[in-house]
């Protein structure tokens, strides 16, 4: 049969995480993929190195914009590593906040992109209008929607105001409900499971294999969360579950993501109610020579920093590698097998920033470009359809008005 | 298959009774939480012209320029908003009680010329007598001199900043002492005069 060799990407280079697949296709199945990284050197460690350790943390924050907590929480670490200090209690309770309030929004945000994906709008905005929610609490707790500013080395730069409490609890009480019902939609509905149960299955050997991160592992039956296997936090304080399931499908990475919210939501309650009184900052004088490392679970995986000081008043090296680094891989796994149509939904389904699937273009061995991102996403759309029609599900009328549309 | 296409039916007559989450904005003034992050502005009755604010921003979106204007040293302390991240590291650093420059509630920053998005604060300098560089802001050296108290008197700039401030020494007297020697000592001196007349000679 005739091969296809289809690829996707690197198309925009000036957004965040440009990566290259290289599809071959044989018919409308996907053989071979080749992935590649490296597109885009942003230089951020050389930039960390030519500021202090307290600017540093700004710079690491704009690594991405949707963990901008994850990369100064394992920074602020790898630095009291080196000076081998430990923040105040409360100021772990004002971290574990805002990492959680992170993960919620970015889960929120990558769900309301896989409905998209699938052609559910529907949900797409839903789970948009609840993602304000968060950002609101974000930004009544930090003063900012994103890119919060709360991390530095040895604790916290702004207390949490106990007046704010009340408002927050309020807001956490109205996401809870419509978050249940959400994870009851995606488990009645037959139509989701026809296009994502035993969809881009990565065996448990398979994410040993490429050392996958996050929900990304805890899908495919690896427990493997650096919040229960290290100390840190204020993780330890309180009793949550850590999601596991079995499968590995796009399914079973859906429902690991809504329960880990509901998880999340139990942790930022407790820390509200549970918030101990004291300093909020360790006041870290000098930064002596030596080398230190520190993880944190972003709500894609692991992210390690690794930070070396000569004493001075910046890092003389810093190190970062991002979860969707080890992620991405995982990809060759999952995509042998499966229909062009499902591509989109298999590569988003370890979340990788919303450009890299945005930039898909399909072209056959001439070059010629068959589809784009736009496309890709439409044929999935259109998968969905197809479904719909099959199971005999009542398409809802607004569904019918934005098809195409976004 | 029907009960739970209810149960969604439910959660969409409430979104329509319930309406956009977004606001009216242009039609209703948008008010942010009190602890909202805004535009950083300077505070003429605190600023003390320090620069500690420059040194800790990590964005270097406030930088100064020393110039004469009418026959008076005037240091020019620009903020440019553009650049600015409002991480807030210029109102923690604040010398003068974190109120120099704070943090407001403006959110609005939207401008045609990217050339005027600065604010810009004025402070009267201190100039060395001998070589005519800079030493600092006046209110600064002043700051200095209440926060150490009687210690003041240990060195010649500090108490002659405060004592001319205060009207007590009368410049003319100085004048005559002009000789480029020791008595240079007791003038307003930057750091390297101030070596040069007491090691140096």
């Amino acid at each position: 049969m005739k091969k296809t060799v289809i690829p996707i990407g690197p198309y925009h280079p000036l957004q965040e995480e440009p990566e290259f697949f290289m599809l071959t296709v044989e018919g409308e199945t996907v053989v071979d993929v080749d992935v590649q990284v490296g597109y885009n050197h942003r230089g951020i460690e050389k930039l960390s190195e030519l500021k202090t350790f307290d600017q540093s943390t700004f710079v690491i924050e704009r690594i991405c914009g949707i963990c901008s907590t994850s990369h100064p929480f394992a920074y602020t670490r790898a630095v009291e590593d080196i000076c081998d200090i430990e923040a105040p209690m409360r100021a772990k309770y004002i971290r574990t906040i805002i990492a959680e309030g992170e993960r919620m929004h970015s889960h929120l945000l990558w769900l309301g992109l896989a409905g998209h994906f699938l052609g559910y709008n529907t949900v797409y905005m839903w789970v948009w209008k609840l993602r304000e929610e968060i950002l609101d609490i974000m930004e009544i707790i930090s003063g900012n929607r994103n890119n919060y500013a709360m991390f530095k080395p040895g604790g916290v730069r702004r207390d949490i105001n106990p007046d704010d409490i009340p408002l927050v609890m309020k807001k956490l009480d109205k996401i809870l409900p419509t978050l249940k019902m959400l994870y009851k939609a995606v488990r009645d509905d037959p139509v989701l499971h026809a296009r994502t149960k035993g969809v881009g299955v990565l065996s448990r050997e398979a994410a040993l294999d490429f050392s996958a991160l996050g929900p990304t592992s805890r899908a495919s039956g690896v427990a493997r969360d650096v919040r229960k296997d290290t100390v840190y936090g204020a993780y330890h304080e309180m009793d949550w579950e850590m999601i596991v399931t079995k499968n590995g499908d796009v399914y079973d990475k859906v429902a690991v993501r809504i329960l880990e919210m509901l998880e999340s939501i139990k942790i930022l309650k407790y820390c509200f109610l549970h918030l101990p009184d004291g300093e909020i900052d360790a006041h870290i004088k000098n930064i002596p020579p030596g080398e230190g490392i520190g993880t944190h679970e972003a709500p894609r995986g692991e992210t390690f920093h690794y930070v070396r000081s000569d004493g001075g008043n910046g890092p003389v090296r810093h190190k970062v590698r991002a979860p969707t680094f080890m992620n991405l891989p995982t990809y060759k796994a999952t995509i042998k097998g499966a229909k062009i149509a499902d591509a989109s939904i298999i590569l988003a389904a370890i979340d990788p920033c919303y450009c890299c699937t945005e930039r898909m273009a399909v072209s056959d061995t001439k070059g010629e470009r068959l589809f784009d991102g736009r496309e890709l996403i439409r044929l999935s759309q259109q998968e969905t359809l197809k479904w719909k029609q099959k199971l005999g599900a009542v398409e809802p009328p607004l569904e019918k008005l934005t098809r195409g549309t976004l | 298959m029907r009960l739970p296409k209810i149960r969604e039916l439910l959660e969409a007559v409430k979104a329509l009774a319930v309406g956009p989450y977004t606001s009216k904005f242009p039609k209703k003034p948008h008010t942010p939480y009190p602890s909202f992050r805004g535009q950083p502005k300077f505070n003429e009755d605190y600023c003390v012209g320090c620069l500690a604010c420059e040194q800790v921003c990590p964005a270097q979106a406030i930088d100064h320029t020393d110039t004469v204007k009418g026959g008076r040293a005037v240091r020019t302390i620009n903020h440019y908003t553009d650049t600015c991240i409002f991480c807030g590291e210029c109102e923690a650093a604040c010398i003068a009680e974190h109120k120099g420059i704070k943090l407001s509630r403006d959110w609005d920053l939207a401008f045609f010329d990217r050339k005027k998005s600065y604010e810009s604060i004025e402070r009267e300098l201190v100039l060395c007598e001998v070589c005519g560089g800079v030493i600092g802001a006046k209110k600064h050296i002043l700051w200095i001199t209440n926060k150490i108290g009687e210690l003041t008197f240990s060195n010649p700039t500090l108490y002659q900043t405060r004592l001319r401030e205060l009207g007590l020494i009368d410049n003319n007297l100085l004048e005559i002492k002009k000789d480029g020697g020791r008595d240079d000592r007791l003038k307003i001196l930057c750091a390297r005069c101030r070596r040069q007349t007491t090691v140096g000679g």
